[in-house]
C-alpha cells in the first residue's frame, strides 16, 4: 500500500464554455513513510492535486489515492477512516481554525472528536502547542483575533498533528513563519517523519523542499516538468524551468539574477507547455515533450534531455 | 536624502499604549537603496507610515524626519500635502491595499497626477500610458480592472502609481510578498532599474533576508521597534554584530546547507 | 467594561427595579380612586384644594381645620361606632363658619356602621337638599374654620370614622378618568412593556436563530421554504394583521406577545442564515465534516457561538420595535382592559376625554415612558453592535 498516489491524474474546471485544465497527466507514488514535495508556483495545480487527493475534486481523468482509496468516490465509513489517518494543512490558516475555540480548545478538539477522552485530548494538545513553540499564556486566547499569521499557521499544523496521521498533506506550512520560527515547525516535522510519518509537502520554495524532503515533483500550469531527489533538483535543476525557479529564489549575500522570461507567445496545440516562457526552446518544443526517466530516479519533460 | 533621527512612535489603543518604534535612526540617499528587514511585529510597517505622517489619529510621534533639509514632521497637514507623493511615495504591501477594484488600472494611476499636480485628465492619461510602459506592462491595460491582472500584474501597476509624480524617493512595504519566486525577482529587478533611471532613493521593507540582501546597498535590521544593525549589505551578512542578525543569519544558513 | 459607561444600562436598571419594587410602595391599589377624577398634579395646581384626611378616634373626638379653598368636588366619611350602652344622644355633628348640622344620628344605638358618599341621594335627602343638587357648597358654604366631632351623652367604647375630603390636586401625576393615580399607573406599565417589549424579542429572535441555523445549514428544500415564508411575512403589512390575529384570537398578554414574535423573527433569520452560509463553507468545517463530526455537533459548538454575538445587537434594536408595537396595539384598544400599560393609559386618555378636558399629564408621560425606553434600548444595542464591528467606534485605533 501506498500512503498516496496518482495515476494518470488529470483535472479541469469549465466555466461556461472556457476549458482550464488544472492537472494534466499527473504521475506519482508516495510510499508509506516516504516524502514528497510538490513544487510550484500559483496556477502549477499543486493545490488542485491535494484537493483531488482529499476527495474534494472529482478527478475528470485518472485516479487520485490515499492509502490506496479513491476518497472522492468512496463511501462515507471508508472516507472517514482513510481521512483520520491524514492530517491536512491548508494553506490559509485564517478559513482552516474555528473562531469560536480558543488555542488548547482547537486542537484539542480533534482529537476529542475521533477519541472521545478530553483529558488525553488536552494533554495531547497542550504537549503538541509546547513542541511548536506557541507560549503557554497563549492557550486560552480566542482564535477569533489576536494572534498573528504566524501563530495561526502552528495552531493549524498542531490540528492537523494531533491525531499522529501517517500521512501528512502539507500546503505551504511555513509561508507566514519569520526566519526563527520556521526551523521550529520544520523540526517538528522532520521528527514525525523519523518517526515514520509519509509527507507531501506543497512548496513553491527549492530550499524548503530539499532540506524536507527526499523526492520532489515540480509542476508547471498543471504539467510535470521535472522529478527526483530533492536535493539533486536544486543543486542539479535539468527542466529549464526548475532552473528558473533555482536562480530567482533569493540567496544570502547572492545578487538576484532573474530568468528572462518572454511573453505573449500563446501556448500552441500539443507543445511543451513552457515554449512561450522558455529561454532554451528550439524546433522540437512544438510538440509535447513526454515526461520520462533519464536516469536512475530522475524524470524530465524536456527535449534538451530525450 | 531622508534622515531619520530618533523616530519615536506611540499607539493609543482603548486600554493601553504601544510603543511601535522606539528611537529610529536611518538615512536614505538618491539613488541608494536601504532595506528594512525585520520580523512581523518589530515596527518596520510603522516607520514607512510615519515617513508618510499616515498614522492614525492620535497617535504620538517624537523626533525628526529631515527630507532634503525640511523636517517633515514640523510641517502642517497642508504643507505636507504638497509633498506627499511628489516627493515622497509608496508602493504598499499586496495589490489590495493598493488598488481600488471600481476604477480601472489607466485612472487609478492618472488620479494622482491629477490630484497633487493639477493635470488634466488627458494629460495624466497620456502620462500614466507612459508610466505603464515603464513598468513593463501592456499600455491596454489602462483600460482594465484590477481584478483582471494577476497578482505580479497588479504590483507593477502599484509600482506606476507610486511613481506618477516622479518622486524622489520611493518606500516600498514588503512589495513581493504573497507573489510567486519568479515573478518576485522580475518585480525586483524593475524595482532596481527604475531606481538607477530615475536617480531615486528606495527604502523597502521586509522580513525577507536573502531577499534585501541581493538588491539593496544597505540592511538595516529591526527587531521590536529599533534598529538593532546597519550595514553594508554584504558586510552585514558576512559578519554580523548583534546577536539578533547573527541568529537570523544562522537560521537561513541552515536551510542552505541541510539536507 | 465599557458597557457599564452607558447610561443606558443604568436607566434601564434603575427602570427594571422600580418596576419590580416601586408598586408595593402604593398603599393602595391601582384601581382604586383616589381621587376625583382629571385631577392635576401636585405641582401644577398648588392653589387647588390639597386632599383632607381625618380620622375621629377615641381620644379625639372632634376634629377642626380650617378650609380656604373652594368647595371640594367629593366628601365621604366612613367608619363605625360602638356604645357599652346604647346613649341618649349620639350625633355627628358637622360644624361650618355659616352654622352646624348634623350628618349622622346614632342616637339609641349600641352599634353603628356609617358609610357617607356626597354623591349619595340618601346623603343629600337627610341634609334637606334635593337629589339633584350638588350638596358641596351646602357643606363647604365659606373659608373659614370647620369642624366634625361626634356630640354624645356618654363617650362610646370605639370609635373610627375617616373623613375623606379628596382635593383638587393629588400625586405626582394626577388621576385618570376614573380617579386613580396616574403615577401609581405610570410605574405599573414599565412592567408591561419591558415584560413584552423583552419575551416578544426573545422569543423572536429564538425563533430566527432555530430558522436561520437550519436554512442555511441544511439548504435545499428547507432553506427554500424557510426563506419563502420569511418572505410572505416581511411583505404582510404588520399591523393589519396583528389587529386581526388580536381581533381574532383575544387580547390576552400571552396572545400579544404570541403575534408580536411571530413577526418580528424575520430580519434575524436572514442574518443568521447568511452567518451560516459563509461559515458552512469554511475550510474547519469541512475538515470537521470529514474526519465524521456529526452536523448536530458543527451546530452547536461553532456555528451557534458565532451567532450569538449577532443577536445580542439584535435583540437590543428589537425590543423598541415590540414595546411600540404593543403600545400601538394598546393605543387601538386591542389590549386586556385589565393590564396596566402605557399604551393603555394613551387609549384611555383618549377614548375618556383627556385630550379633551386638557388633563396633559395623562398624556404626556406614557408618551415619554415609550419612547424613553425606546431610547435606552436603542442606545444600548448601538452600543452591542460597535462592540461587534470596529468601524462604528468612533475613535482612532
Amino acid at each position: 500500500m501506498n500512503a498516496a498516489q496518482a495515476k494518470n491524474l488529470s483535472v479541469f474546471f469549465s466555466k461556461g464554455k472556457e476549458v482550464t485544465w488544472a492537472l494534466c497527466g499527473i504521475n506519482f507514488v508516495l510510499p508509506l513513510g516516504g516524502s514528497l514535495a510538490l513544487i510550484g508556483e500559483s496556477g502549477s495545480g499543486k493545490t488542485t492535486l491535494l484537493r483531488a487527493l482529499l476527495g474534494l475534486v472529482a478527478p475528470s481523468e485518472g485516479e487520485a489515492l490515499l492509502f490506496d482509496t479513491d476518497l472522492s468516490s468512496a463511501e462515507a465509513a471508508k472516507r472517514r477512516s482513510v481521512r483520520r489517518r491524514c492530517g491536512y494543512i491548508a494553506q490559509d490558516p485564517y478559513g482552516s481554525l474555528p473562531p469560536t475555540l480558543s488555542v488548547e480548545d482547537a486542537v484539542a478538539e480533534v482529537w476529542q472528536l475521533v477519541h472521545g477522552s478530553t483529558e488525553e485530548a488536552k494533554e495531547k494538545a497542550t504537549s503538541l502547542l509546547e513542541e511548536l513553540n506557541i507560549e503557554r499564556e497563549m492557550f486560552k486566547s480566542s482564535l477569533r483575533n489576536g494572534l498573528s499569521g504566524g501563530q495561526r499557521q502552528r495552531v493549524a499544523i498542531a490540528r492537523a498533528l494531533v491525531l499522529e496521521p501517517e500521512l501528512l498533506l502539507a500546503d505551504e506550512p511555513t509561508s507566514m513563519q519569520d526566519a526563527s520560527t520556521r526551523w521550529d515547525v520544520l523540526e517538528v516535522l522532520k521528527r514525525r517523519i523519523k518517526r515514520g510519518m509519509a509527507l507531501l509537502f506543497v512548496t513553491h520554495d527549492l530550499l524548503l523542499a530539499k532540506v524536507i524532503t527526499e523526492r520532489g515533483l515540480v509542476l508547471f500550469q498543471g504539467n510535470p516538468c521535472e522529478e527526483g531527489p530533492s536535493k539533486a533538483i536544486i543543486e542539479n535543476p535539468m527542466h529549464p524551468y526548475t532552473e528558473a525557479l533555482a536562480s530567482a529564489l533569493p540567496r544570502l549575500g547572492k545578487p538576484l539574477k532573474a530568468a528572462v522570461r518572454r511573453r505573449g507567445a500563446p501556448k500552441k496545440e500539443g507543445g511543451c507547455p513552457f515554449l512561450p516562457f522558455c529561454p532554451k526552446s528550439f524546433d522540437k518544443c512544438v510538440t509535447s515533450p513526454p515526461f520520462e526517466d533519464i536516469s536512475l530516479g530522475r524524470k524530465v519533460a524536456c527535449w534538451h534531455f530525450l | 536624502m531622508i534622515s531619520i533621527k530618533g523616530l519615536r512612535v506611540t499607539y493609543h489603543g482603548e486600554r493601553r499604549s504601544v510603543e511601535a518604534l522606539r528611537g529610529v535612526s536611518l538615512n536614505v540617499r538618491q539613488g541608494e537603496v536601504v532595506s528594512v528587514v525585520g520580523e512581523s511585529g518589530s515596527g518596520k510597517s510603522t516607520l514607512l507610515l510615519a515617513l508618510l505622517r499616515l498614522l492614525p489619529y492620535g497617535t504620538s510621534v517624537s523626533g525628526q524626519v529631515f527630507l532634503d533639509d525640511k523636517d517633515v514632521l514640523e510641517l502642517s497637514d497642508e504643507e505636507f500635502r504638497k509633498l506627499r507623493w511628489c516627493k515622497i511615495a509608496l508602493v504598499p504591501q499586496g495589490s489590495m491595499n493598493a488598488l481600488t477594484p471600481v476604477m480601472t488600472i489607466g485612472s487609478q494611476i492618472a488620479e494622482p497626477m491629477e490630484v497633487h499636480l493639477d493635470l488634466d485628465k488627458v494629460e495624466a492619461k497620456r502620462v500614466a500610458a507612459s508610466l505603464l510602459e515603464e513598468v513593463e506592462l501592456p499600455v491596454h491595460f489602462s483600460s482594465r480592472y484590477p481584478h483582471q491582472l494577476s497578482g505580479g500584474q497588479r504590483q507593477r501597476a502599484a509600482i506606476a502609481m507610486a511613481l506618477a509624480c516622479n518622486p524622489n524617493y520611493l518606500l516600498a512595504d514588503e512589495p513581493t510578498t504573497a507573489l510567486d519566486v519568479i515573478v518576485q525577482a522580475e518585480i525586483v529587478k524593475l524595482l532596481l532599474r527604475l531606481v538607477r533611471e530615475r536617480n531615486m532613493g528606495l527604502l523597502l521593507v521586509t522580513h525577507d533576508l536573502p531577499l534585501a540582501s541581493g538588491l539593496s546597498d544597505r540592511i538595516a535590521v529591526m527587531h521590536d521597534g529599533a534598529i538593532v544593525e546597519e550595514g553594508e549589505s554584504l558586510e552585514l551578512i558576512e559578519s554580523p554584530q548583534h546577536r539578533h542578525t547573527k541568529a537570523l543569519i544562522a537560521a537561513l544558513k541552515k536551510l542552505e546547507v541541510e539536507s | 467594561m465599557r458597557l457599564l459607561h452607558r447610561w443606558s444600562l443604568w436607566a434601564l436598571a434603575l427602570g427594571a427595579i422600580i418596576a419590580a419594587i416601586g408598586p408595593y410602595f402604593f398603599k393602595t391599589s391601582p384601581e382604586e380612586a383616589v381621587a376625583p377624577p382629571f385631577v392635576k398634579p401636585v405641582w401644577l395646581a398648588k392653589d387647588a384644594p390639597p386632599s383632607l384626611h381625618l380620622t375621629i378616634t377615641e381620644e379625639h373626638l372632634e376634629r377642626r381645620f380650617l378650609w380656604e379653598y373652594e368647595p371640594p368636588l367629593r366628601f365621604s366619611l366612613k367608619g363605625a361606632i360602638r356604645f357599652e350602652v346604647p346613649p341618649e344622644v349620639a350625633q355627628i355633628v358637622w360644624q361650618t363658619p355659616k352654622g352646624t348640622m348634623v350628618l349622622y344620628d346614632a342616637s339609641k344605638k349600641a352599634e353603628s356602621r356609617i358609610d357617607l358618599d356626597a354623591r349619595d341621594v340618601s346623603f343629600k335627602l337627610a341634609l334637606g337638599l334635593s337629589p339633584f343638587q350638588n350638596p358641596m357648597p351646602h357643606l363647604f358654604p365659606a373659608t373659614g374654620e370647620y369642624a366634625l366631632r361626634l356630640e354624645s351623652s356618654e363617650p362610646p367604647a370605639e370609635i373610627s370614622l375617616a373623613l375623606q375630603v379628596p382635593g383638587s390636586r393629588w400625586g405626582l401625576l394626577g388621576t385618570d378618568q376614573r380617579g386613580r393615580d396616574v403615577f401609581h399607573l405610570f410605574i405599573l406599565g414599565i412592567r408591561v412593556s419591558l415584560l413584552v417589549g423583552l419575551s416578544a424579542t426573545f422569543i423572536a429572535t429564538a425563533l430566527g436563530l432555530a430558522f436561520g441555523l437550519s436554512s442555511g445549514y441544511f439548504g435545499g428544500i428547507i432553506d427554500a421554504v424557510i426563506m419563502r415564508a420569511v418572505d410572505v411575512l416581511l411583505s404582510v403589512p404588520t399591523l393589519p394583521i396583528m389587529i386581526v390575529l388580536a381581533g381574532l384570537w383575544g387580547k390576552g398578554l400571552f396572545n400579544l406577545i404570541l403575534i408580536l414574535s411571530a413577526f418580528s423573527w424575520m430580519s434575524t433569520a436572514r442574518t443568521v442564515r447568511s452567518m451560516t452560509l459563509s461559515l458552512r463553507e469554511a475550510p474547519f468545517v469541512e475538515g470537521l465534516r470529514a474526519l465524521g463530526a456529526p452536523s448536530s455537533y458543527i451546530l452547536w459548538r461553532h456555528l451557534l457561538p458565532e451567532a450569538l454575538p449577532l443577536l445580542l445587537a439584535n435583540i437590543a434594536l428589537g425590543v423598541p420595535g415590540a414595546v411600540l408595537a404593543e403600545a400601538g396595539l394598546s393605543f387601538l384598544g386591542l389590549s386586556d382592559p385589565r393590564l396596566v400599560s402605557w399604551g393603555r393609559m394613551l387609549h384611555e386618555a383618549h377614548a375618556f376625554g383627556a385630550f379633551t378636558s386638557g388633563a396633559w399629564w395623562l398624556i404626556l408621560p406614557p408618551g415619554f415612558g415609550i419612547a424613553g425606553l425606546c431610547l435606552v434600548f436603542l442606545d444600548l444595542g448601538r452600543h452591542l453592535e460597535e462592540i461587534l464591528d470596529p468601524r462604528l467606534r468612533r475613535k482612532a485605533l
